[in-house]
């Protein structure tokens, strides 16, 4: 049986192969069938030849095998420098095998590529910044992930959520109709406190166009009112788009890169609609490098940017913050100590390390910021990047990988650690649940509220 | 007879060889670059991509510049003395400049002798400080292949080998002959082995230079390498 049922070459594109891999509980049947999953080498070896460019082909046979990547990583530190875990050995133990083979591989090798490349490298792009030639693995093993969904080897969980994205154009199963729905109970459950705020939907040419995360409708809709709640303090004239409002990627993270194509698409195709002057996402990492880092490339825009000027999440906070929009009331700064998460995908990888450090400037009294060690472009991955949350039969090696985060924010002794990513954030939740260091972990907005000056012409009137 | 056929036509075969091989990588590697899969949109940056690729060779060519080479100070000092005498000590020893001036009536700079045997040396000590951290560290032996040993044997050969023939022991005509044929065997196995970093480490840094500073040009500084 080459093809299974669950565990196949395909892509989830109908409701019914989804329904039937979330009724298959942990992927039982799915791994099971793995097992079995022929490879097709011919399309290996062809998808090699129309992809494997110079640009790798020079990484993997110039490596000079200098070992110098190990201590950049973090699962070779949080691992005990288990020389397995070293990037180079394992970039080359993987993929370079497959190239050096031309494709002819076999089920073991597959099934081998995709506990490395899920479980061994969360695609921080660190080490790419330790080699001396450059060499990032990082990229090579997003490369690889695509290799192994394409030959049907992804976890169980991906292979979900890339399925979500095909089917829902979200990550969860949250349609157009629910989306708005959600907005408008938002919007109604903040009258009292906040008369007037409103979450207009699908406004053209608005200032900005808001994008997030599918959780957001899903699991945590106060997130969407606490966003709203700063667009109203701020005065921003925005809009939501009822059709590509969803910025994340699991297909990113799954290496389905027809789903990840099809996202890009749906966003991009609300700034067509709705033509805003900016476009402005939610405090997530691999989001911003789905839509706009790598998302532009996907969908084929030469410059490599996207249709309209993509704001993170934490530049709308500065800005804000330095133009007034929005005002923090000196008595309510933070005076404790507090830390800061730099993401991989917007720091490392985008250049925000000032600006981030710009509202640290705002919100956390002088004196009670605490940089960890090290930080900015060379901080190291949460711990929880690059879809390893959310894998279940990962969690164990996951909850290993937390330990260099944890060690991190144990030698800064903050109190607080601010986290504008949900990847990040959702790992120090998880870390503190496990290892119990007495840290508390934030998104930004919800601090945001609590410290800002409320306009008057804001507040609730009074009852006579 | 022998020595008029290693230092002629089999000299010109190695040099042309040597060029030809690392033009052809160069070239391959260029043309290889592609803007969409490497997600990297090098013609509308061009400018923001030199400025990435420079600040990117430049920090990892000078000795503790990157964060990497401060982040292993030993091995830092050692990679430094083993590569400036790999490519100091050929390309300016008196020896050869004589042959150039014989030969051709082009005069060369040189070094002084005593600094071109401190080089030497200094490539012959490090290279077994390599050959012992392959062996010793568990993180390197495992990435670590005969391949490397080879490739180690042979840069270095040319300067054992040169070292004892100048320094006359034993047998001057037979090190001095070896030295020539392995410095040529070394000259045709750069091009098509990995020694083809000579030009590929600049092409791979300008790469990734390129690669962070258009990507995050635009919004932050250039990568703090």
């Amino acid at each position: 049986m080459p093809e299974g049922i669950l565990c196949n070459k395909n892509v989830v594109d109908s409701k019914e192969y989804l329904d039937a891999l979330l009724a298959d509980k942990s992927g039982k049947q799915y791994y099971e069938e793995m097992r079995h999953l022929e490879v097709d080498k011919e399309k290996l070896k062809n998808t090699l030849k129309a992809s494997c460019k110079s640009r790798m082909r020079t990484w993997l046979e110039m490596c000079s095998h200098c070992a110098l990547c190990g201590d950049s990583c973090f699962l070779y530190l949080a691992n005990r420098k288990d020389p397995t875990q070293v990037p180079s050995y394992k970039i080359q133990s993987t993929l370079g095998e497959i190239v050096k083979h031309n494709g002819d591989v076999d089920n073991a090798h597959m099934r081998y590529c995709m506990d490395v490349a899920w479980s061994k490298c969360t695609c921080c792009n660190r080490c790419g910044s330790f080699c001396p030639y450059g060499i990032d693995m990082g990229v090579m093993f997003g490369y690889l992930r695509g290799l192994c969904f394409s030959q049907g080897f992804v976890p169980w969980e991906l292979k979900i959520g890339t399925g979500m994205h095909r089917i829902y154009r979200a990550q969860m199963d949250v349609t157009s109709t629910d989306w708005v729905e959600t907005c408008e109970w938002m919007a109604d459950e903040q009258q009292e406190e906040w008369p007037g705020l409103e979450i207009p939907v699908d406004k053209e040419g608005a200032d900005l166009m808001y994008t997030l995360n599918a959780r957001e409708p899903k699991h945590y809709p106060e997130d969407i009112a606490e966003a709203a709640i700063l667009f109203h303090i701020a005065g921003e004239n925005w809009t939501v788009p009822s059709e590509g409002w969803e910025q994340t990627s699991l297909s990113m993270f799954a290496g389905d890169w027809g789903a990840c194509k099809m996202m890009v698409e749906s966003v991009y195709g609300a700034m067509d609609r709705l033509k805003p002057k900016r476009v402005l996402g939610t405090e997530c990492g691999h989001a911003h490098r789905a839509t706009v880092i790598e998302g532009p490339y996907w969908v084929g825009r030469a410059d490599g940017r996207p249709p309209v000027p993509y704001l993170h999440y934490t530049e709308w906070v500065a800005e804000a913050l330095r133009t007034g929009k929005i005002k923090i009331d000196p008595a309510k700064r933070l005076k404790i100590p507090v830390t800061l998460q730099d993401s991989c995908n917007y720091i490392r990888n985008y250049g925000l390390g000032d600006i981030t450090r710009e509202i640290m400037s705002y919100l956390v009294e002088p004196g009670y910021f605490i940089e960890m060690t090290p930080n900015r472009e060379h901080n190291f991955c949460c711990g929880g990047g690059g879809g390893f949350n959310g894998i279940g039969m990962y969690r164990k090696e996951r909850n290993v990988a937390l330990k260099v985060k944890r060690d991190q924010l144990l030698a800064t002794g903050a109190k607080l650690v601010i986290s504008p990513c949900h990847n990040c954030w959702d790992a120090i939740r998880d870390l503190e649940e496990i290892y119990e260091i007495g840290i508390k972990w934030s998104f930004l907005k919800p601090l945001l509220i609590k410290m800002a000056i409320i306009p008057e012409h804001l507040k609730p009137k009074e009852e006579e | 007879m022998f020595y008029q056929l290693i230092t002629g036509p089999l000299l010109w075969l190695s040099f042309g060889i040597f060029f030809v091989g690392l033009g052809v990588r160069v070239v391959n590697y260029i043309r290889g670059l592609d803007w969409q899969a490497d997600r990297v949109a090098y013609r509308t940056y061009m400018s923001l991509g030199i400025k990435g690729a420079l600040r990117s060779i430049v920090h990892w060519l000078v000795p503790f510049w990157s964060v990497g080479w401060r982040a292993k100070p030993l091995y830092t000092i050692i990679f430094f003395v083993f590569h400036i005498g790999l490519v100091v000590t050929p390309l300016f020893l008196y020896g050869h400049a004589v042959l150039l001036k014989e030969r051709w009536g082009i005069t060369w700079p040189t070094i002084p002798m005593p600094l071109a045997d401190i080089l030497t040396i200094g490539v012959m000590v490090t290279a077994v400080f390599i050959i012992i951290r392959r062996l010793g560290l568990p993180e390197v032996r495992i990435v670590t292949t005969c391949y490397d040993y080879f490739l180690i044997l042979v840069s270095v050969a040319p300067f054992v080998t040169g070292f004892l023939a100048v320094h006359q022991a034993g047998d001057y005509e037979f090190w001095l002959y070896t030295h020539i044929l392995s410095g040529e065997l070394l000259l045709i196995l750069i091009p098509v082995t990995k020694l083809f970093h000579v030009v590929g480490f600049f092409l791979s840094r300008a790469q990734i230079g390129m690669d962070f500073g258009i990507k995050r040009g635009y919004k932050g500084k250039g990568f703090a390498w």
